[in-house]
């Protein structure tokens, strides 16, 4: 029953919950988890192909990954402060500084 | 048993992760998250990898969610500064969609694999072999990763500085 091939499938729900997510919702937090949920569900992919090849390498490759979204983490949710105090909305839509000139900031 | 587990834990990913996806208030996502977190974490130790299990409690729901949760509070967002979303399950079921191709040649392409015994190994996944395979193998990786956390660190400093 628990076979590589019923893991992977959750595994490609989870990932297609979070590009659903990232693409439908307008709220910043919740696109920045649903990005969290597409890594997890790359992690959960790693750590299964590492049981099925009986290769210590793919767990190794899923701790760097959890190592990267820590530092991700770190800086989105920085900036996301520094946004939020700027512009004074969640929505991803004003988010555009890097769009516009310099005096419309 | 094992498979009772798995059913129960996948069940309750997929569908926290729906509802961190579907709900409004974001702090209500966020401890939603944290549920579909712990589900993948005991998938992890199903799949006898103890050591991400632990990573995965200590660092993801420990760490990460809690800074999230923490700057969610710290922000203290009034219902008016939430973005409206009218048209929400309109873009869901579009970009639900959109999406299905590609899980069709995803699942068409695990579908070939053959088949393993996956049950739990006693020995695969500890810390030890864990250990020895990390540096052994990937010392170069390990080292760039510890600087890369030291530039997002500096990174976050100085975002959170007065003036940039």
């Amino acid at each position: 029953m628990m076979s590589i091939y019923s893991v992977l499938i959750v595994a490609i729900a989870l990932f297609s919950i979070g590009i659903v997510g990232v693409i439908s919702r307008k709220n910043i937090f919740i696109v920045y988890m649903s990005l969290e949920l597409m890594l997890n569900a790359v992690n959960l992919m790693f750590v299964a192909f590492s049981r099925y090849f009986h290769s210590l390498d793919g767990q190794i490759i899923s701790m760097m990954v959890i190592a990267l979204s820590a530092a991700e983490a770190a800086l989105f949710l920085s900036l996301v402060v520094l946004l939020y105090k700027r512009k004074g909305s969640l929505n991803v839509d004003i988010f555009n500084s890097l769009a516009q000139k310099r005096d419309n900031l | 048993m094992t498979d009772l587990i798995f059913i129960i834990l996948s069940l309750s990913a997929i569908l926290s992760a729906l509802y961190m996806v579907w709900v409004r208030e974001p702090i209500i996502s966020a401890l939603s998250f944290i549920v579909t977190l712990l589900s993948l974490a005991g998938l992890f130790a199903l799949l006898s990898a103890s050591f991400i299990f632990l990573v995965q409690i200590i660092v993801y729901a420990g760490a990460i969610i809690t800074l999230l949760l923490l700057i969610i509070m710290f922000l203290n967002i009034d219902d008016e500064s939430l973005p409206k979303e009218p048209k929400k399950l309109l873009y869901m079921v579009l970009s639900a969609i959109l999406v299905a191709p590609l899980d069709m040649a995803l699942i068409k392409a695990v579908g070939t694999l053959p088949k393993k015994d996956m049950s739990i190994i006693s020995n695969f996944g500890s810390v030890k072999s864990l250990g020895l395979t990390l540096f052994n193998g990937w010392l170069l990786p390990f080292e760039l990763v510890s600087i890369l956390l030291i530039v997002s660190l500096i990174g976050a400093i100085v975002f959170a500085k007065r003036k940039i």
